[in-house]
């Protein structure tokens, strides 16, 4: 792959020339970005006052506020940048994967201690962020082995402290991103990105890393090796999530992919294409926690998904990147 | 179209071309880049024979003056092999080699005994808590193991990320750190780990258990350590498969000097090694967690970086190395470029230095990462402000040598290429 993006970089005479970035920055931000933190606002809304009303971990009302607030950041989750990452705010709404384990710790630690953090809001959002967020109420909400621990009524406030916290936190995103948008629409000396190339790297690293994350990460982890595959790894697996995080991430990288690739329609259709068949695979597998990927069959299938996802991938760098003359630059998945 | 867009891009190189008339050869460049690479995995080396003489001192004779001494070797040895990490983004072969030597987190229950408040097996490694010190023979992966005797091989084939598991790290620094120090249990009060001399005390007086064998396990890990480092420093000799991976592409060699700046600066070290403890406000979470020594690890970390991008490092005796660098390459083509990047390196080590003169003033850094230390926080998101700041400037020089459609990728995809598209 390496000797493929070389041999493409002698070949295309990259960033040289200068295109109109504006109605894409534009479209980008105000028809794919604003609207979903106003979306996930609303949504962490419905689940910091159902949560008020009702605390039981069963409810059905709380689970399904849950699992749409849950979705609203799914879709946006991948807008890794600016006013989501200013106070360590993506972290703190999602912290997988954990692979030491620090969710339960943490959370067994506010259960024992009855930690009053959860008394205050802002006391709350200066703990561990893996103590907060949807993989925390998570645990608060389906897994058994936290509703031994403690109370019952310390339990409930530690439930209410989490979801006020998410909301809070998506309220902040979303008032951020009002404020923050005309940096990514008129780029120059007064935003961080200097010019439309800049701001226009920033919303092609988003697409780039995203499909990364959801084929190397939300995949690539339950899938393990073929001798050691790993279901326990699985992305929010207790509420059975996973796949649907995939198709979610899917489908919101896909709109962004669209309107990238608006001035080149042979690549946008390259593009629609390949996501459709990424969508589609994960649509019709039964696998909602890749349980199965310890079976030939569910592996199968999933390393199926995963490699239409790496086939996205290669249009866009390989494509859609050097159409645009831009780069992804350096990401947070580098480092090990 | 097309024709057009080759045209601007033929008249902009040329234009380019004349600019760079007093640039250095990117032949030159690489030149410094790997004769910096040898004299810092060679210094590494010396470093490391230094903390095997005192290991064997102290093993030889158990007191606290030979444990401090061993101790004191390691925290030199991490001097010059901290400032080598800028070469692992980049170059396979430095990124496919170091987790052998600097791998972490780790479990350390695997190693040896460990608190109660450590936890048992978890969810993601059944050998969390296996012990090989206390066990001279167990299970894995369904085999017995005879661990009888722990020997290099043993440590480096059969245990080093057991079970496929990262956090199994039998080798390396990390696990020579552990052997000397052991576990932090000072939580975010101040104190490094307080293992006693007497772990290594054979026969009566022995404390922790297996004495013998502890001493085995360190003299094994720190003869690997030195095996390892001799490699790399012959790859980054005359003639090594490092230099020659370099010359073989010269745009790509430049490319991966920068890549290196860029995955070390960005991804792993204001992301995953210091933004993270923060947030997690976890006291364990910190690169040299036993040792205490984190400060000078995210320091060294940095110098690195800056020294490579100017082409200018002193060795642990002093010696200078230095020649054509790349700052040199972006002065000829775009000086305020260059100034830009060199007052942000510059920013991030005041910022990496204050952290490390708070933390040797006696605010360690695990104290920096308690819940709610206003002052601790703001130290570490200046070194991690500092770094991602100094990433764009990086990005801008990729853009101005025209290197931008070379892909950077993260550790994971160099190790294995076909990982990201099979």
């Amino acid at each position: 792959m390496r000797s493929l993006t070389l041999f493409t970089a002698l070949l295309i005479p990259f960033g040289a020339y200068a295109q109109d970035r504006a109605p894409i920055l534009m479209d980008v931000t105000e028809t794919h970005i604003l609207p979903r933190f106003a979306q996930l606002a609303d949504a962490t809304d419905t689940l910091a006052t159902t949560v008020q009303a009702d605390c039981e971990p069963q409810s059905d009302t709380l689970r399904a506020a849950y699992s749409a607030a849950f979705d609203s950041w799914i879709s946006a989750s991948h807008l890794r940048f600016g006013p989501t990452e200013t106070d360590d705010r993506a972290f703190a709404m999602a912290f997988w994967p954990d692979t030491k384990g620090f969710t339960p710790k943490t959370l067994s630690r506010h259960i024992k201690d009855e930690d009053t953090a959860v008394e205050s809001p802002a006391a709350y959002a200066e703990t561990s962020i893996a103590g907060r967020g949807f993989l925390a109420l998570e645990r608060m909400l389906y897994d058994p082995a936290m509703a031994e621990q403690g109370n019952v009524a310390y339990r409930c406030a530690l439930i209410r402290a989490i979801a006020t916290d998410i909301d809070r936190n998506a309220d902040a995103m979303n008032a951020d991103w009002q404020s923050f948008a005309p940096n990514l629409t008129q780029p120059g000396d007064d935003s961080p990105y200097r010019s439309g190339d800049e701001a226009m790297q920033e919303l092609y690293r988003a697409l780039t890393t995203g499909l990364e994350f959801t084929a190397d990460t939300r995949l690539g982890r339950p899938l393990g090796t073929f001798e050691r595959p790993r279901p326990n790894r699985a992305e929010a697996r207790r509420s059975k999530r996973s796949l649907r995080h995939v198709e979610l991430s899917l489908i919101a990288l896909s709109d962004m992919a669209a309107r990238l690739s608006f001035d080149h329609p042979e690549i946008a259709a390259d593009l629609d294409t390949a996501f459709a068949q990424a969508i589609d695979r994960a649509q019709s597998l039964d696998d909602p926690a890749f349980a199965k990927v310890d079976t030939p069959l569910g592996r199968i299938r999933v390393e199926a998904l995963q490699q239409s996802i790496h086939k996205i991938r290669e249009i866009a760098s390989i494509e859609l990147g050097p159409t645009l003359g831009i780069s992804a630059g350096f990401n947070s998945l580098d480092g090990d | 179209m097309t024709k057009l867009f080759t045209a601007i891009s033929a008249l902009t190189l040329s234009i380019a071309g004349a600019a760079v008339a007093d640039a250095p050869s990117k032949a030159d460049i690489l030149s410094t880049y790997a004769n910096i690479a040898e004299a810092k995995f060679d210094d590494s080396l010396i470093a490391a024979k230094k903390l095997q003489a005192a290991v064997n001192a102290l093993i030889a004779d158990p007191s606290d003056a030979t444990l401090n001494a061993a101790r004191a070797a390691w925290v030199a040895a991490r001097v010059p092999y901290q400032q080598t990490e800028v070469y692992r983004f980049g170059n396979a072969i430095v990124d496919d080699w170091e987790g052998k030597l600097n791998a972490w987190p780790l479990d350390e229950g695997l190693i040896d005994y460990v608190d109660a408040s450590y936890g048992g097996p978890s969810d993601e490694n059944e050998f969390a808590v296996l012990n090989v010190i206390a066990n001279p023979s167990f299970e894995l992966s369904g085999q017995t193991i005879d661990a009888s005797d722990i020997t290099p091989t043993l440590l480096s084939d059969t245990l080093h990320e057991a079970d496929g598991i990262e956090a199994n790290v039998a080798t390396g620094y990390h696990a020579i750190e552990f052997l000397l120090w052991g576990q932090d249990l000072n939580g975010h009060e101040a104190g490094a780990g307080n293992r006693p001399y007497t772990d290594y005390v054979d026969g009566d007086g022995c404390t922790g258990g297996n004495c013998d064998r502890r001493a085995q396990y360190l003299s094994a890990a720190t003869d690997l350590l030195i095996s390892d480092l001799e490699w790399m420093t012959a790859q980054w000799a005359e003639g090594g498969d490092a230099r020659a991976a370099l010359a073989a592409d010269e745009t790509a060699g430049v490319s991966a000097i920068l890549t290196g700046m860029g995955s070390l600066s960005y991804g792993e070290q204001a992301g995953e090694r210091m933004r993270l403890g923060l947030m997690l406000n976890d006291p364990e979470e910190e690169h040299d967690c036993f040792a205490d020594n984190t400060h000078n690890s995210h320091y060294y970390d940095g110098l690195g970086i800056q020294n490579v991008y100017l082409g200018s490092y002193t060795r642990i005796d002093g010696t200078p190395v230095s020649g054509a660098s790349l700052s040199d390459l972006v002065v000829a083509t775009d000086p305020s470029l260059d100034a830009e990047m060199k007052a942000k390196l510059a920013s991030t080590m005041k910022a990496l230095g204050n952290i490390k003169s708070t933390a040797e003033a006696g605010f360690a850094y695990d104290q920096m990462l308690e819940r709610g230390n206003e002052g601790g926080e703001a130290l570490i998101m200046g070194g991690v402000n500092g770094l991602i700041d100094q990433t764009k400037t990086i990005e801008r020089i990729v853009t101005l040598l025209e290197l931008d459609q070379i892909e950077f990728e993260g550790s994971d995809s160099l190790d294995n290429p076909d990982a990201v598209f099979h």
